[in-house]
């Protein structure tokens, strides 16, 4: 800051000018020079009190406590460690967990008001979105009053090609003219779609999303205008989407196109999904009331069976994406927030400790005139600075934990891929930090430091130790609860994965394809295709049985059939309700054997049954109990698309996972030659998408490799993907083993920091009674009753935060609500195990101090006071 | 002989406001323009004239003096005339109330 010298000299030249003067008044040299010291006063206090004017500001004593508090951790490496190991889990994992929930519950999305945009539809049973018919969506279009603006775009993101030199397979997804206006994104480059484009018939035009335009046009500023060939037709690109562009649904489309509603000969066309943007001041509940009406009356649209099954749903657009992430993303959050409560319950215990120790120092220092104020600085200086210190490591912790998490992560979470340790999670991290630092440093800040400490009596410690053991129970506590939870979710787990799927997944491959519009629009050439395909297939060595079918189980996008179109010989039509919708599958005969379903009654497909006369189909067992519940259901006709005769019963399949009971579902024969059933080429894809399933003990590389040489021998430009049966079950339970696995690594981190707690207060308690143990064992006590002693205490203890836990997890279990499968919040198996686990490892911990204790030479325990 | 804190740093910063000076001088023109009323003790105008320059109402530079010697210089910065003029008017307003209760006594 300011020079000593500088001091002096301003002195200095004061002293001699006045000597000067007084010198003209004349008065002698050497006289005039002391009189002006005189008349200037004690120069070496002066100096110092100008120093003190600088010296003493805030900043200055801060960075004097710093360097005091960083001095004094590095005198004790051990402790520092510990605490800094402890902040810095508790605050890594939090940041890592914060990072991927950030996205899902907290961060706004990329539109404009974000807040004010809704999705809205109908909700009718298989779909768990709200979609709605587009003569519906005309006249809420036409009607609607809560909204400024409300758009739509046609469901799903439909397979495209590229057909250029180099072909490529794209996503093409159709919105409304509207659509970008309403969500307020405006293109990057060109312009959004004109009026006079989104209309049945238009001009053939396109937006080309930003990736697309980066990774295959080289950025080309000059894109808009330019005609690209998609399925072989020319369409026109006007504009290019901004790079954080996003479809409300999450999906990932190249292209969007005009979704050119037709609304003289659209009604009951499309699904479409619909949003809207509320006007200001309206609110969810405001906009669900007035739409009622209008709902009520779109019910018309709907088969009189249906409408009791379908209800009006409007709900914001981040309820919409997030779906079922939400229970999940607070559990985990909850679970590091606890990770992060023991860890400060944790190092406050270090640090009172450690306080302890130095209270001598501290009332030296107050005796020294330190005010009381000014030791809670200097305290919560150094706790602060241990905060910072663990949030620092913790950066490192979340950035590897981050990394798991990606690595680890199921399919759908949503936005995962978008996690990093950007600023907004730096500054939660800081702001952490610094709560952490501010919440273990109460505790040891307010310990009023008294002179009398200087005698070095031990009563002022009895109230001390008692909230050291506080904290202790509180860290069991909270350990039981994680404990608990994970407990629980690693049963769920368990039970979804013993639940029979009804298949025998292994030495099963499955192959993935989608046809090009181009070249396989007519139905005929479908066929020709698939016929080829199968005696391709059938050729390959080592392939037992192999079936090709529209879809696999267990999955979504399986077609679905109302009840009540259909018929059944000899019974009159159904009346009453829907009947919901029955899940078909379009399958060649291998599919039973390919899959290991087993049939119940009946026979299986056999390749007669192609025969143009033949006519056959499977029921699944369900089904079958459904339509004829006391007969035999083989040999009875029904018809669907045509009438057909039910050869067999195959086994229910877990045609929605394991967590669901099965679906009735149906199988219809492929034929060689296009039929009845082969004509409906809905939804856009058509008949185009198909799943191959090969039973096979070859080894599954080699096998891969000769599948895709089949493939590319038919149709070199088809995009295949290879995969297994097994992993396409085993995908089902990534996200509760996900969960479970995270749940219990954040239990692991709190138990051991809280044996490490224990294991410290244990430790210390057994140093600070060392000449206790000593009289009491000179007077007689054993070493057994000296562990007794010890040891009681601990269990004492670690009995109250069992006790505290156990109510606790009868709490937080319940939150995990839709995250449990078959097992109760309260399970009581989950406790029989966890409960033990917690008991030993505390005993554990507290057990070395104990041992230590009943090993302490009553001489040395003596003399060490 | 005025003990009043206060009243030293109002008389330091009335001075500066006829331009920069240093200490010496300064003191000096406080006891002129005073007529040798009020004395102030030299030494004690340092720290108030740094306690001044850390909450910024002076601000302070070495120069070189007229007869070549150095000096620190101290000048009123915009914060310190703004709190003057403040000071000037709340000491008016005693002054005057001293005055009246004074003459009444």
């Amino acid at each position: 800051m300011k020079d000593r010298d500088d001091f002096r000299e301003e002195i200095e030249f004061h002293v001699e000018m006045r000597a000067e003067l007084n010198q003209e008044a004349g008065v002698p040299q050497d006289l005039a020079r002391d009189s002006a010291r005189r008349q200037f006063g004690n120069a070496t206090l002066i100096q110092e009190e100008m120093r003190r004017m600088h010296v003493n500001t805030f900043f200055e004593s801060f960075l004097q406590d710093l360097r005091y508090a960083a001095r004094g951790f590095a005198r004790q490496p051990l402790f520092t460690l510990t605490a800094v190991f402890a902040a810095a889990l508790g605050i890594g994992s939090t940041t890592a967990v914060f990072s991927v929930v950030d996205r899902i519950l907290f961060r706004s999305l990329p539109y404009a008001q974000d807040d004010r945009l809704v999705s809205l539809g109908m909700t009718a049973p298989l779909d768990t979105n709200e979609f709605l018919f587009a003569d519906a969506y005309f006249d809420w279009r036409k009607h609607q009053t809560p909204f400024t603006s409300i758009t739509s775009f046609t469901a799903g993101v439909a397979d495209c090609d590229l057909t250029e030199t180099n072909p490529m397979r794209l996503g093409c997804s159709m919105v409304e003219g509207n659509f970008l206006l309403t969500f307020g994104i405006s293109p990057i480059l060109g312009r959004n779609f004109t009026a006079e484009e989104d209309v049945p018939n238009g001009p053939r035009v396109a937006l080309m999303t930003y990736g697309l335009w980066q990774s295959r046009f080289a950025s080309d500023p000059n894109i808009p205008g330019k005609t690209v060939l998609i399925d072989g037709q020319p369409v026109t690109i006007v504009g290019v989407l901004p790079a954080n562009f996003e479809m409300p649904t999450l999906v990932h489309p190249d292209l969007l196109f005009p979704e050119a509603l037709d609304e003289a000969r659209e009604r009951a066309g499309r699904a479409l999904r619909v949003f809207a943007r509320l006007k200001p001041g309206v609110t969810l509940t405001q906009a669900q009331a007035a739409m009622q009406p209008l709902f009520e009356s779109s019910l018309q649209y709907v088969p009189p069976q249906f409408r009791k099954e379908v209800h009006l749903r409007i709900r914001s657009l981040r309820d919409l994406q997030v779906q079922d992430a939400r229970t999940a993303s607070w559990v985990l959050l909850g679970a590091v927030g606890a990770v992060l409560l023991i860890a400060c319950a944790n190092i406050a215990n270090l640090l009172l400790a450690r306080a302890t120790s130095r209270r001598k120092e501290m009332a030296v220092r107050a005796a020294l005139g330190a005010g009381r104020g000014r030791l809670i600085r200097q305290t919560l200086t150094e706790s602060l600075l241990l905060g910072v210190l663990g949030g620092l490591a913790g950066c490192a912790l979340a950035w590897a934990l981050l990394r798991m998490f990606v690595g680890l992560a199921p399919e759908g979470i949503p936005r995962l891929d978008q996690a990093a340790l950007d600023p907004r999670v730096l500054l939660f991290t800081l702001a952490g930090s610094i709560a952490s630092g501010l919440s273990f440093g109460i505790a040891p800040a307010i310990q009023n430091p008294q002179a009398e400490s200087l005698t070095g009596s031990r009563t002022a410690g009895a109230r001390r130790m008692l909230l050291r053991e506080w904290l202790c129970a509180g860290q069991i506590a909270i350990s039981l609860v994680l404990l608990a939870s994970a407990g629980m979710l690693l049963r769920s787990l368990w039970k979804i994965q013993s639940v029979p799927m009804g298949l025998e997944t292994e030495h099963v491959m499955t192959a993935e394809f989608v046809l090009s519009r181009l070249g396989y629009s007519e139905d005929a050439r479908q066929h020709q295709f698939f016929n080829e395909l199968e005696t391709r297939l059938g050729r390959i060595p080592g392939v037992g049985s192999f079936a090709i079918s529209d879809s696999l189980p267990p999955s979504g996008g399986t077609r679905g059939r109302l009840l009540a179109s259909m018929q059944v010989e000899g019974q009159p039509p159904f009346d009453k309700g829907t009947g919901g919708l029955i899940m078909w599958r379009y399958v060649t005969p291998g599919y039973f054997a390919s899959l290991g379903i087993p049939m119940v009654r009946g026979r299986a497909f056999t390749e007669e049954d192609r025969a143009p006369g033949a006519s056959t189909m499977i029921l699944s067992q369900t089904f079958a109990q459904r339509l004829f519940p006391n007969r035999n259901a083989v040999g009875q006709r029904i018809k669907t698309n045509e009438w057909a005769t039910v050869v067999g019963v195959a086994a229910d399949v877990k045609n929605l996972g394991p967590m669901q009971p099965s679906e009735p579902e149906y199988y219809i024969l492929r034929r060689h030659v296009p039929d009845e059933n082969s004509r409906i080429q809905e939804p856009p894809t058509g008949w185009r998408q198909a799943k191959v399933a090969i039973r096979t003990s070859v080894n599954p590389n080699v096998m891969a490799g000769w599948i895709k040489r089949e493939f590319a021998a038919l149709d070199a430009a088809l995009p295949v993907t290879i995969g297994s049966m097994q992993r396409r079950v085993g995908r089902l339970v990534d996200r509760p083993r996900f969960n479970a696995l995270l749940l219990t690594l954040f239990a692991g981190m709190g138990v051991l920091l809280a044996a490490i707690g224990l294991y410290g207060v244990m430790a210390f308690l057994v140093a600070q009674r060392t000449a206790e143990i000593g009289v009491r064992m000179a007077l007689g006590a054993t070493p057994g009753a000296i562990t007794k002693l010890v040891l009681s205490r601990a269990a004492a203890w670690t009995l109250v935060g069992v006790l505290v836990g156990l109510a606790g997890s009868l709490f937080a279990t319940r939150a995990l609500g839709s995250m449990l499968f078959e097992v109760e919040a309260r399970d009581p198996w989950t406790f029989l195990v966890v409960l033990p686990v917690l008991l030993l490892i505390a005993l554990g911990a507290a057990w070395i101090p104990t041992l230590r204790a009943s090993r302490v030479d009553p001489m040395t325990a003596l003399r060490h006071e | 002989m005025v003990e009043l804190q206060g009243t030293l740093v109002l008389l330091i910063l009335k001075t500066l406001a006829r331009g920069p000076n240093h200490g010496f001088g300064i003191a000096l023109h406080i006891q002129g323009a005073s007529d040798g009323l009020l004395r102030v003790e030299e030494g004690s105008l340092y720290p108030a004239l740094h306690r001044l320059e850390r909450d910024k109402l002076v601000s302070a530079e070495w120069k070189v003096t007229g007869n070549k010697r150095r000096a620190r210089y101290y000048k009123l910065t915009p914060a310190g005339r703004k709190w003057l003029a403040k000071a000037e008017d709340s000491w008016d307003a005693m002054s005057k109330g001293v005055g009246r209760v004074m003459r009444f006594a």
